[in-house]
Parts: structure tokens; sequence; C-alpha cells
């Protein structure tokens, strides 16, 4: 068994022991799911030492026939595009776990979905087949929808139902693209690799439907202007934990999925380039101005997530290695970042069933462990030079530029809108006159600290040294600018 | 080889005026334990330039020749122009430096006494010490560059004397108005720096001298005019004169240095440092003249009717001053020369003495003339010292003012509305408004930017329209007409599914499909 197949085998057997937990053991259930994920996290980052940066293939490849008649293969393996990814996801499945503290009804449910969707989002992001890639993309919208709907807020049977219509109708896309893919190639395979080498046959016409189809289906993830209608529901119903995966790596699916899908399509995507990058921008500063207009914090973070993802696509859509590069990097910072965020504001929504920002004041004097971290995050959501966000930014930019010039100025316009509503917030949450029924908050726990520092941590020393991350995916990022290369009078 | 040691002369007392700060700044000097130090610090390197002075002289003098321009360094030089690091000692030099530097070291002799468990000890001879480098710069330097850096660090320390009681607003005002007067000055130095560059590609003293009217036309008139308007604010000279009587505010011993004898003078060494250049125009030697007989004149009446010491002793160095421009304007560049020297020790002497002034005294002062007495205007007219300050308030401070004012308004009622900046009216000004916003616990300050989805400013508005625009169309189309609408129509659809369901179970419609297939088979 190989240890790709592990990784997706650690929560699943978390999930079934808390399964067969009896009910006189429930004290046991979370240290069982804090157990696995910290063993899928200590196991995926162990990877990192024999993960060989300078290889362009698959590494830790898993093959085996699944069905062959339908050319289907359950077929696992990690690249420079998927690894930090499922490093990504590692860790921020163990801090929303962590950050879990406060949920008690109906914890046995809570956690074995928690872990079921780790085991999904990873066999996303593992995937080398489409089926299996599309079989585990859906496996996450089921402990999902539960999960918002069991455990989310006031109006939590709308959000999940929108957000699992909203999924499932991109899905319905997505698949039919895949299944014209399969159609309409000779090798009648769903590997994805195969899939590269015999897409580059087609027309290009059939091309761009096809890419259309997936870049709904990706599209409503990410999300785009404008499929992203599930988003600000689903972000600010679901439980913080939650909150945290959703933007932390769920978005980043839909992300992810769009670099495979440019990596096999590569002439629709050079022909449709200007509209991506014109729908980017849109995003980033759509998202910006709705961000700012929220009083609830987590309406605030979740349309953020909108505006920072228009870089990511910002990035993907200059089809050039500066700003692939700005695009993963944006996808990790981003993780991170929002991460950071959501942990936060939900920390403070336990003490003070609020989240509207106008009901807080002055919390640097009663909470000032609380004001650093938050502070923190709301600095690297801005992307300030010496966190993970702006070295993202900065690549994007510069991508951007060799590609259209003075037009992505309107990236730097987004950062500037980011920045007032991030500052606003920070002023409001922190400065002030002390208000009465803010005064007995209590700060951080040695847990939530750790947590929090460990995201922190990340944001900064990839903001310092950003060479390391960098080089993870550089040689992937590299081969798939080189695709587009030869496609461009750019 | 000696002469290339000349550049420690003006170092000395500013590294010693250096040395002095940084003990006020580190603590090792404060106090009144600190005045010997401070004290044997100032005064050695005083008489250490004094000295080499000498020995530079005694080097020179028996040789009967001066090395002239004595080149350092190069200090920059950036395209085709650049300024030297050079020196230039010729006998206007040697012999001025000498006066500057024994009248320097005299009063700060004199001061060590005078100012001793004074507040301020420290700091006084600090700015002693660099004023004592840049009088030393001004007359030695090799360049009109360098002349200038001496110049402004002669007007630095002036102003920082005059102030030296800043607890006094009158201090700290006249201290103002002297230094914002030298600046005027100052810019004609600038221009003709400039000029000498375009014109000339040097500001070397010599090069400058070399300069022929016939080439160079009316651009080296312009050059002259800077150099005497810089002469002219540092000298006193009518119209600036008034300038220098408000700066007696500053102590005795800094009086007597810096306008008694030393700084007041620069600007007569200016002009015979140019002396090559202003004989080339004979309009220009006249306009010397003028200037100086205005200034002489307006001297003497005002020193006739001056009532204390120091004003008088002020009046009379002007009136001096005024007589040495005169003999410049007339050609006698080497006696304004000798004028100067004498002038500026027996003045310092005058000025040392002045606080001792009334015990020296046994009888009354001289009243005012009666020639004077009986002219009433002219009376009038020199109590009032002319009326240059009110005529500078007019024409100059109130002008400003008025300006600065309407720039303000501007500033508040445009740029501040424009950018959105919280100004006067909506800022947190006072420690009262904060407690009562603070006992109000509404957790909303008056002008606060934080407001939700609120902008101020041009830019701020424009953010807040398009942010409506987009939460309508968010709130309308993507989430009303998104998710709600795609769940009603499902309901709408589930709906009329279910009714077709329930006609489809009835009999006759059950019948009619069956009839209908085989109508469609048929």
């Amino acid at each position: 068994m190989g240890v790709l197949t592990q990784l997706l085998l650690i929560p699943l057997l978390g999930a079934l022991l808390i399964l067969l937990t009896p009910k006189q053991w429930q004290s046991l259930i979370r240290p069982i799911a804090i157990l696995h994920a910290l063993a899928t996290l200590i196991l995926a980052w162990s990877l990192i030492a024999s993960f060989d940066t300078s290889l362009t293939s698959l590494q830790f490849a898993e093959h085996h026939v699944w069905n062959s008649r339908l050319g289907t293969a359950y077929s696992l393996g990690i690249d420079g595009f998927s690894f930090p990814m499922v490093l990504l996801a590692t860790l921020l499945c163990l801090i929303a776990i962590m950050a879990s503290g406060s949920i008690n009804k109906m914890m046995k449910g809570y956690y074995l979905l928690i872990l079921l969707l780790e085991t999904a989002m990873l066999g996303v992001f593992l995937a080398q087949d489409w089926t299996l890639f599309y079989i585990f993309w859906e496996l996450t919208l089921l402990p999902l929808f539960f999960l918002i709907d069991r455990w989310g807020g006031k109006q939590r049977h709308q959000a999940s139902l929108n957000f699992v219509l909203y999924t499932m109708g991109g899905s319905a896309f997505m698949l039919i693209s895949l299944l014209v893919l399969f159609d309409t190639l000779p090798g009648h395979t769903f590997n994805m690799q195969a899939m590269i080498e015999s897409a580059a046959g087609l027309d290009p016409d059939v091309q761009v439907l096809i890419f259309l189809g997936l870049l709904i289906g990706f599209g409503v993830k990410m999300p785009i202007f404008p499929l992203h209608g599930w988003l600000p529901l689903a972000h600010v119903e679901a439980p913080s934990p939650i909150s945290i995966l959703l933007s932390g790596v769920l978005l980043k699916m839909g992300s992810y999925g769009l670099i495979r899908a440019a990596t096999m399509l590569p002439e629709a995507v050079v022909s449709m380039q200007n509209f991506l990058a014109g729908i980017a921008l849109f995003s980033l500063i759509y998202g910006g101005l709705l961000a700012w207009r929220q009083s609830d914090m987590k309406g605030m973070i979740a349309y953020s997530s909108v505006s920072h993802m228009g870089v990511v696509l910002l990035g993907i859509a200059t089809l050039n290695v500066t700003g692939l590069t700005g695009a993963v990097m944006q996808m990790v910072a981003h993780g991170l970042v929002a991460g950071l965020m959501f942990l936060m504001i939900g920390l403070l929504y336990e003490r003070t069933h609020t989240r509207d920002v106008n009901h807080y004041s002055s919390l640097i004097r009663t909470t000032p462990r609380f004001a650093f971290f938050t502070v923190l995050a709301f600095i690297a959501a801005v992307g300030l030079p010496g966190t993970a966000g702006f070295i993202a930014e900065l690549h994007a930019l510069i991508g951007g530029y060799e590609r259209w010039g003075w037009v992505v100025v309107l990236l730097t316009v987004g950062v500037m809108i980011s920045a007032a509503y991030a500052i606003r917030t920070v002023g409001r949450l922190f400065t002030g006159p002390i208000r009465d029924e803010m005064r007995d908050i209590a700060d951080l726990k040695a847990t939530e600290m750790l947590a929090a520092g460990v995201l922190s941590l990340g944001i900064v020393l990839m903001g310092v040294f950003p060479a390391r991350v960098l080089e993870l995916f550089s040689a992937s990022v590299n081969v798939l600018g080189a695709s587009f290369a030869k496609f461009k009078g750019l | 080889m000696a002469e290339q040691w000349i550049w420690l002369v003006p170092l000395l007392p500013t590294l010693a005026s250096a040395w002095i700060l940084l003990g006020m700044l580190f603590g090792f000097n404060r106090g009144e334990r600190g005045e010997r130090q401070t004290a044997l610090v100032i005064q050695t390197a005083s008489l250490l330039s004094l000295l080499l002075l000498l020995a530079l002289m005694f080097n020179a003098v028996p040789r009967q020749q001066l090395p002239g321009l004595i080149d350092i360094t190069t200090w920059f030089s950036t395209g085709d122009y650049q300024i030297k690091l050079n020196f230039l000692l010729d006998g206007l030099a040697l012999g001025l430096s000498l006066v500057v530097a024994l009248v320097s070291l005299l009063s700060i002799r004199f001061s060590v006494n005078y100012m001793h468990r004074e507040a301020g000890f420290q700091r006084f001879f600090a700015i002693l010490g660099l004023f004592n480098g840049a009088m030393l710069l001004i007359v030695l330097a090799g360049n009109a560059m360098l002349t200038f850096i001496g110049w402004e660090l002669a007007g630095v320390s002036s102003y920082l004397l005059i102030a030296y009681a800043y607890d006094r607003p009158n201090a700290t005002e006249n201290a103002t108005r002297a230094f914002v007067t030298n600046r005027i000055g100052d810019t004609g130095f600038i221009l003709a720096i400039t000029f000498s560059f375009i014109l000339l590609g040097n500001v070397d003293w010599p090069s400058i001298n070399a300069g022929n009217e016939n080439k160079a036309g009316f651009s080296l008139v312009i050059i002259m005019i800077g150099f005497l308007m810089a002469a002219m604010a540092k000298s006193a000279l009518v119209p600036f004169s008034s300038w220098i009587t408000r700066a007696l505010e500053g102590p005795t011993p800094s009086s007597a240095v810096f306008y008694g004898s030393l700084m007041v003078h620069s600007g007569v060494y200016l002009i015979i440092r140019l002396q090559p250049l202003f004989e080339q125009s004979p309009f220009m030697m006249f306009i010397l003249i003028l200037i100086g007989a205005l200034t002489a004149i307006y001297g003497f009446l005002g020193g006739l009717v001056q009532t204390d010491v120091k004003s008088s002793l002020m009046f009379s160095t002007t009136g001096q001053v005024g007589l040495m421009f005169i003999s410049c304007g007339l050609g006698l560049f080497e006696i304004a020369a000798w004028h100067l020297g004498l002038h500026a020790i027996w003045r310092a002497y005058h000025f040392l003495n002045a606080p001792a002034m009334l015990h020296l005294m046994h009888k009354p002062a001289r009243p005012v003339p009666a020639w004077l007495q009986n002219r009433k205007w002219l009376y009038l007219a020199s109590v009032q010292r002319f009326w240059l300050d009110n005529l500078a308030n007019a024409m100059l401070v109130r002008p400003a003012l008025n300006m600065a004012h309407d720039v303000q308004r501007f500033d508040e009622q445009i740029v501040v509305r424009a950018v959105g900046l919280p100004n006067s009216v909506g800022a947190i000004s006072s420690l009262a408004q904060w407690e009562e916003y603070k006992d109000d616990n509404t957790g909303k300050l008056i002008g606060d930017s934080g407001a939700i989805g609120r902008g101020r400013g041009a830019l701020g508005n424009l953010m807040e329209w398009l942010a409506s625009v987009f939460s309508w169309f968010e709130e309308h189309l993507v989430l009303k007409g998104g998710d709600e609408g795609v769940i009603s129509l499902i309901q709408h659809a589930g709906h009329y599914l279910n009714r077709l369901e329930k006609l489809l179970s009835q009999p006759r419609y059950l019948f009619l499909m069956i009839i209908l297939t085989f109508a469609v088979i048929l």
C-alpha cells in the first residue's frame, strides 16, 4: 500500500473508530480525531524530505486499474501543484479540529464528518484520474452539507442547500465536459497524464467548449464572479472551524482544478486569456468592495476570499511562469491567512456571540494576544511585505504586467481596498473607548495560541523566506509556463 | 606641505562642539560639574586652531609667498560640475582668520566666567564652537560653496544663540525673525553660486573673480547682485538692518562675537573677497557706496537716540559697517579690510565690556544732540528706526501670512474634503472630548472614518457608491436571483410536477395517455 493511500486511509480510519466509539466513551472522540488528523499531518509533512523538487513528473505514484473497459483507474500521485495543497489541507484540518473545542452537541457526527471531509479533500488533490477526482470532488459535498446544516448558524438550512445546489450545478457542467473529452479522445481513458497528451490534438473550438464547462465547475468552487452566490451565506453560517476549511482548502480545490484543466487544454486557455483576466480583476474589486461594506466579520472575510481568489485567477490567466507562481503562492498564502482570520473571528464569536464589528471596541486592553494574532492576520490579508500574501501578489503583479502592462494596476486598487477594510476592522476591534460588556473577554488559551501561532509563523516565514516554498512547485510551474509559451505571440 | 593641514583650522572648534553635544546626549558633561570639562575642550580646540593659523603664517611669511588655493580633495562631482574641498590662504584670508580665531578664543575665555552656573552652559559653548568653526570656514574657504556652508552654519548658530532663552517668547520670535531675514540673503548667495556654475563652470573664488564682464555681460551682474544681497543681509545693511537689533536677545558674549565683531563683518569680507569682480562694474561700485552711505546714516542717527548700551553699540557697529561698504565702493578695499579687522577687535571689547558699562560710567550719558531734537520728523524716524521693521512687516510678513491663511483654507476646504481626511471639526482634539465620547459609550466617534460601508473624500465616495451598486447587484441578482431564485424555482417545479402526477394518476388521463401512445406508435 503506497504512502498516498495511507494518507487517505488514516482519516478514514479515524472516522471509523469514532463511529465505533460507544456512547459512554464520548470524551474519547475529540482526542481520536486530533490524533488521526495529527498522524495525517505528520505523514504528509514527512514527505517533504523525500519529495524531489527538481522532478517535474508525478511522485509517489500509485496506479491500479479499476475498470479497464471505461479506462478508469485508482491512480494517485503528487506533483508541484498538488503537494503544497496537501500540506495545507492536512495542516488546516488539524487546526480546524483543534478549534472545534466548543462543539458539544452531536460530537460523534461532527468529528466523523470532519475526518471524512479530510479524506475527500486529500483525495481531490491526490487523484490523477479524472473519475477518481470527480468522485472525491463530490464526496466533499456530503460531509459539508451536514456540517453546515447541523452545526451552522440561524440560516444554516438555506446555506447548506445553496452550497450543495451551486456545487452540484457546477459539477454537472464539469462532468459533461469530462465525458465529452473522454468521448472525443481516441485513447478512451480518464488518466490525467494521458488526457493531456491526447487533448492537444483536439479542435480549438471544441477545446474552448470543454474548457468552459470545466471553468463553470471549478469557478463555482473557487469562486469567481458571478458564480460565488453560495459563498457568503455558507461561510457565514458554517461553524467557524468549517469556515476555516471552506475558505482555506475547499476554495483551493477550485483553483487547483482550474490549473489541471489549463494544463490539459492550453489552447483554449490561451484564447480565453483576456476574458479570464477580466473576470479576475472584476472579482478582485467586486469582492473587495463588498467586503468593505460588511459589518458581519465573517461576511467580510468571505467576500475578501472572493477578492483574494481573484488574484489566483489573475495569476493563472497570465500564463507565464511568474504569474503562475503567484497564483500557487496565493493559494497557499490565502489558505493560511483565511484560516487564521476565521480562526480568530470564530474564537472571538465563541466568547462574545456577536460577529458585528460595530459591537466591538478596545479589545487590545482586555485581550492583547487576540489583538496580536488578529492584527497579524489582517495585515497578512492586505499582503504587507514580510507576509506570504506579498510574495504572491508581487508575482501576480509582475506576471500580469508582463502580459497586459498597466491594466494590472487594478490589482493594486484591489489591494488598497483590502487595506481599507482590514485597517478599519482592526481599528474597530482593538481601539476606541472601553465597553462594559467587552471587559471580561478571556484571552487566547494555550491550545488556541498554538493553532494561531503555527499559522502566523507559516505566514511570516513564507513572507520572509519564500525561496523554500517557491522551490516546492517551481518545477511544475516551469513546465506549465513552457507549455503555454509555444502558443504565444504573447 | 604644512598648509595641507589647514582643514583642521575650522574643523577643530566644530569637533569640540560635537564633543560637547555628545556629552550632553550621553550625560558625561551635564550640570555644573561638567563645566570645567566643557570649557577645557572648547578653549583647547579654539587655541589649537589659532596656533595652527599662527604656524601657517610663520611658515609662509618669511618666504614672502602665501600658498593661495590649497586643494585638499574633491568633495563631489556630477557631470561637468565638480566641487573641490579647497581653501584659499592669501593675505586677506590669513589676516581675517587670525582675527576670527583670536576674537573667538578671547570671547570663549570671557564666557567661561560669564556663563558660570547658567542653565545651558554646555549648549552655549557647543553653539559657540560651531560658530567659531563656521566663521573660520567662511574666511578660509577656497570656493563659494564651502563659504556658503560656513555662512549657513553661522546663521544657524546665530539663530540658536538668539533663542538661547527659548522659554521667552520674545527670544524665539526674534531668533526666527533674524534667521528668516538671513535666508533672504541666502537666496542671493545660492543664485550667485548657480550662475557661477552656469557661466564659469566653477565656484572657486579665483575663477569667479577672473570672470570677465565683456565675456559674460549681464549675467555677471546677476552674480554680483546675488553676492551683494547675501552680504547685505548678513551685515545688516539697509534695508535688512532691523534684524540685528533684534538679535541682541542672546547672551552678551554671543552678541559680541556675532553682531559686534565677527558675523556682521562677513558681508564686508565677501565684498572684499570679490574685489576684482566688483571693480569691473562701476555701476555696482556705485550701489555699494549708496547702500553703505544709507547704512552709515541709519546707524549714526539711530545710535544717537538709543537709551541702552547694547542697542547703541549695535547701531554704531552698523554705521561702521556702512562706512566699510563706502570704502569698498570707492575702490579702497585695502582700507576696508584694515577697518574690518580693527573694528572687529575694538567692537568685541566694547560688547564684552557692555555688562560692566554702568559700573564704569561716572557721568550720565550724553543727551540727544540739539540739532536732532529740533528736527522732529528726523528724531521720530530715528526713534522708530526708520520704520524698517514695519516696512518688512507690511511688505513681506503680512502678505506671507495672508497667503499661508489662504493656502490653509484651500487645504481645509478642498484638499482635506477631497481626500477625506478627518479635519479639525471631525477629529478629537482634546482630552475632554475624548472623555465625553468614552462616557457616551456608543463606541462611535464624530468623524470616525470606520463607519461600515461609508467612505470619505472623493475616492471614498466613489468607493462607497461603487460598493453600494455592487451590493445591490449582489443582493438582487446573485443572492436572491441565484440561490433563493433557484430554490423557489425548484419548489415551483416540484409543485407543478406534483399536480401533473396527480392528474396523470386519474384514470381518464391515463386512458388518454395510452391512446396517445398508440397513436404515436401507429
